[in-house]
């Protein structure tokens, strides 16, 4: 490669925490003017070169060269500050200020202390690089008016602040819909063309075919492949270097559909929604975001009130009376991990157990051997890794505690139905396998299943029927064989692709 | 190769490793034995396990309540409710009723604090502030102000003054409020849905627990240990005093916080709990002892706090720097 459009070259890069080796021979080279894909499954060491490369972690061993340069970041500011700016999958804006005020936040984070935010950049060089990110809003509008998507038009437009040699986006559209996301893209490409470097990260195979130029994948802590033009690599043989093993198969087909079990009806106020899941059946709804498909799901579990009749096997239930539903067995995956699902300080065993306390209890007393003797079992299956039940769930990886979630749902007494929201996402292959093995097996034996899901792939992977929601209705209904291209003019309703 | 720790650390119910407030604790002890005069004797000694017996049983409470992501401001109004209520209820119900009503008074604000912040969802500060300020009004309201003497009796002094098998009373109380506690924690289900709801009350919710119910009866715990605590300490001033325990509220969540429990919720163990007690009663003997105002009390307990909470985080620091500097 010659050194000339050489962006940023990290070589032999290891790093280690405590007792886990996050990274052993890492290698990244990324060009000037092209987008470049970073691919591995969870704890494969991503986030930690990512982290790296930002300023935000010290490698304990390894090179770092800017444009031929050898560098080393003490922090994320100088990092910044020698052109290396990161757009957050977690937004880094401050809602409660202008558009005008977070503009200027790099350009004059350096000295002036206290006072220094009171002052701002010119109003014309901000108008500028919001022109440049194509983005039309008042500088003097709060930022939290924007929509996520325009917020994250907003943080790049800032990097043009500086002298921005490499961009780092890491899951850049995770809170994005689908225009919103093709709108950044543009951008990342047009100041591809101008020569900076950008650095992607994603879970999503559509969005790195459809901006990458290049692709590094790492496995285990060392590159697989390296700086690869993407055409040269098949989907398959990318999942195959990541994980080093095969790749999941459609699902099957459903023979004879059984009794309703999970049914539901008058969503949002709206006599037109109907909708019911058989036993035995996966059921995929699909949405935008905004469409109201999560929001759906989660009232059809019982996790968000408002009108309408729901009913399992029968049994009808109030909207929004979680409790009664989980006792009339239906279990629920929520959409956000973290702030709906896990309890980070408790154990694996009891994030699991929680559903199943009644199990266990004889008077109001645990009997904590049986607990683990159910349990544990439920965790090996799911391979639990590292497998120590007894350990705090904050400490797995995002994969791992997803899986604690999915057993929290299998260990349900009277499981009859499961409703689960983006049950993989930001989960790496190899759990994600594992999970969907999960729910598979579940609906094999008698569960009725509905999984809402921004992401196509695991719908056309896991579903026997998709239901598309548009505007809080259910816009409509596909068979299993239909074509990815049916169901994204589906999605996105009259202007098909 | 893996070396002998393995990665993840222990979960809640364990004890965390080294237990640092063991450590403190028995540094301290060993610091008041050879530096403070008539601290090693078997008289003060047992003096202190006196006065750590009824801390020890409310902040058994105060641990409760912060399991829950929660805290307990209305303690020591509702101990000085207690009192009075008890006196006043001497001449018609006798010691036992009398004690037994007290006792209940403090169950029932801890009650009312669990509602408000359960069901009316309240902020916890809040919610026992506002009891807090109800409670120590209407003791006062009740007495006219002044404390309000009751007569001698063997039932009445018995829970304060009493002892079986040569044991103080109030020490075998609070060895049976730890074991209560332990057990609750540790096996109880309610205990067990403590923590989930301190750790993440959404996420309890919608795994379908009625997170209210649980908060409602955890306060309702939390004021059943600490109305034990009531009843002893009325018992050992024989008289109904409005203003009785001021900084009980806070000495129990000092015990709690040096004892290492975090305020955010969700982690504590019963032998935390002891340990914090343990530290905060010798460092208000020794401050007695060496002669020092009793206004130092509060002071060296404010610092301690401060120390506590700063040496734990600052050490966490210190491990994670020493596991990467050993690799």
């Amino acid at each position: 490669m010659p050194a000339s459009d050489e962006a940023l070259l990290a070589t032999g890069i290891a790093k280690t925490y405590g007792a886990t080796c996050a990274l052993r021979d890492a290698r990244l080279a990324l060009r000037r003017g092209r987008v470049h894909a970073l691919l591995g499954e969870n704890g494969a060491g991503k986030s930690t070169l990512v982290k790296i490369l930002v300023g935000a972690v010290t490698p304990d061993s390894g090179r770092l060269e800017l444009g031929g340069v050898p560098a080393a970041f003490g922090s994320v500011t100088q990092a910044i500050r020698a052109g290396i700016v990161p757009i957050h999958q977690h937004l880094s804006l401050f809602p409660e200020l202008s558009v005008h005020e977070n503009l200027s936040a790099f350009a004059l984070s350096g000295g002036g202390g206290l006072w220094a935010g009171r002052r701002l950049v010119d109003p014309s060089r901000a108008r500028g690089w919001l022109a440049e990110v194509g983005l039309e809003v008042d500088l003097a509008a709060p930022l939290g008016t924007l929509s996520l998507g325009e917020r994250q038009l907003v943080e790049v437009a800032r990097a043009l602040s500086l002298d921005c040699r490499v961009l780092v986006l890491d899951e850049p559209t995770a809170a994005l819909n689908a225009g919103e996301a093709d709108r950044l893209f543009a951008v990342v490409r047009r100041l591809c063309a101008n020569g900076t470097a950008a650095l992607f990260i994603s879970h999503r195979f559509d969005e790195i075919e459809a901006l990458a130029d290049d692709v590094t994948v790492l496995r285990d802590g060392r590159t697989v492949i390296d700086a690869a033009p993407i055409g040269r690599h098949s989907r398959e043989t990318l999942t195959h270097a990541m994980l080093g093993a095969g790749v999941e198969a459609g699902p099957e087909r459903l023979c004879a559909r059984a009794e309703p079990v999970l049914a539901g009806r008058g969503f949002a106020g709206r006599g037109d929604t109907d909708i019911t899941v058989h036993a035995g059946e996966i059921v995929g709804l699909a949405g935008l975001i905004g469409s109201g498909a999560l929001a759906l799901a989660a009232w059809l579990a019982g996790a968000q009130a408002g009108a309408g009749e729901l009913s399992v096997a029968g049994h009808g239930f109030t909207p929004g009376d979680r409790r009664r539903a989980a006792a009339l067995g239906i279990a629920y995956v929520p959409a956000d991990r973290h702030v709906e699902g896990l309890f980070a300080p408790l154990s694996a065993r009891r994030n699991v157990s929680i559903s199943a306390l009644g199990r266990f209890a004889r008077l109001g007393w645990l009997r904590t051997s049986e607990e683990a003797e159910r349990i544990d079992p439920l965790l090996r299956r799911l391979k639990l890794h590292p497998s120590r039940p007894e350990a705090e769930a904050a400490t797995f990886s995002g994969g791992n505690q997803q899986k604690l979630l999915i057993a929290r749902c299998l260990a349900l007494p009277g499981l009859k139905a499961m409703v689960l929201l983006e049950p993989t996402r930001g989960v790496d292959v190899a759990a994600r396998g594992v999970i969907h093995d999960a729910i598979r097996e579940a609906a094999a034996s008698g569960v009725a299943v509905l999984v809402a899901t921004s992401d196509l792939d695991e719908l056309m992977v896991l579903a026997h029927r998709y239901l598309v929601v548009r505007d809080n209705r259910l816009a409509a209904e596909l068979p299993q064989d239909a074509p990815r291209a049916a169901l994204l003019s589906a999605l996105s309703g009259s202007i098909a692709a | 190769m893996m070396s002998k720790r393995l990665p993840g650390r222990p979960s809640s119910l364990r004890l965390p490793r080294p237990p640092a407030v063991a450590l403190v604790c028995l540094g301290l002890f060993l610091l008041c034995c050879l530096f403070v005069p008539r601290f090693a004797s078997f008289g003060n000694l047992e003096n202190v396990l006196r006065v750590a017996a009824i801390l020890c049983i409310v902040a058994c409470g105060q641990a409760i309540v912060i399991i829950l992501g929660g805290i307990e401001f209305s303690f020591g109004a509702s101990v000085a409710l207690a009192s009075v209520v008890t006196v006043m209820a001497l001449p018609a119900a006798g010691p036992i009723a009398g004690l037994a009503a007290g006792g209940a008074t403090v169950i029932g604000v801890g009650a009312v604090n669990g509602w408000l912040v359960g069901r009316m969802g309240l902020p916890p500060v809040i919610a026992t502030l506002g009891t807090l300020m109800i409670a120590s009004g209407t003791a006062a309201w009740l007495v006219g102000g002044l404390p309000l003497d009751a007569p001698p009796s063997a039932a009445f002094s018995w829970p304060a003054r009493g002892r079986v098998l040569g044991i103080p009373v109030p020490i075998l109380a609070a060895m049976l409020a730890c074991v209560v506690l332990h057990g609750l924690l540790a096996y109880g289900r309610i205990g067990r849905l403590w923590y989930h709801v301190g750790a993440n009350p959404l996420a309890a919710r919608l795994a379908g627990i009625d997170v209210a119910r649980i908060i409602l009866l955890g306060y309702a715990a939390a004021g059943a240990f600490c109305a034990v605590g009531a009843i002893i300490l009325t018992s050992r001033v024989a008289s109904g005093q409005p203003a009785l325990a001021p900084n009980l509220p806070f000495e129990t969540i000092a015990a709690c916080a040096i004892g290492g429990l975090p305020l955010s919720g969700g982690r504590g163990h019963v032998l935390q709990v002891v340990f914090g007690v343990l530290t905060v009663a010798m460092l208000n003997n020794a401050v007695v002892l060496i002669n020092l105002p009793v206004a130092w009390q509060l002071v060296l307990l404010g610092l301690a706090v401060l120390a506590a909470v700063g040496l734990q985080k600052d050490w966490a620091a210190l491990k994670r720097l020493a596991g990467r500097a050993t690799r």
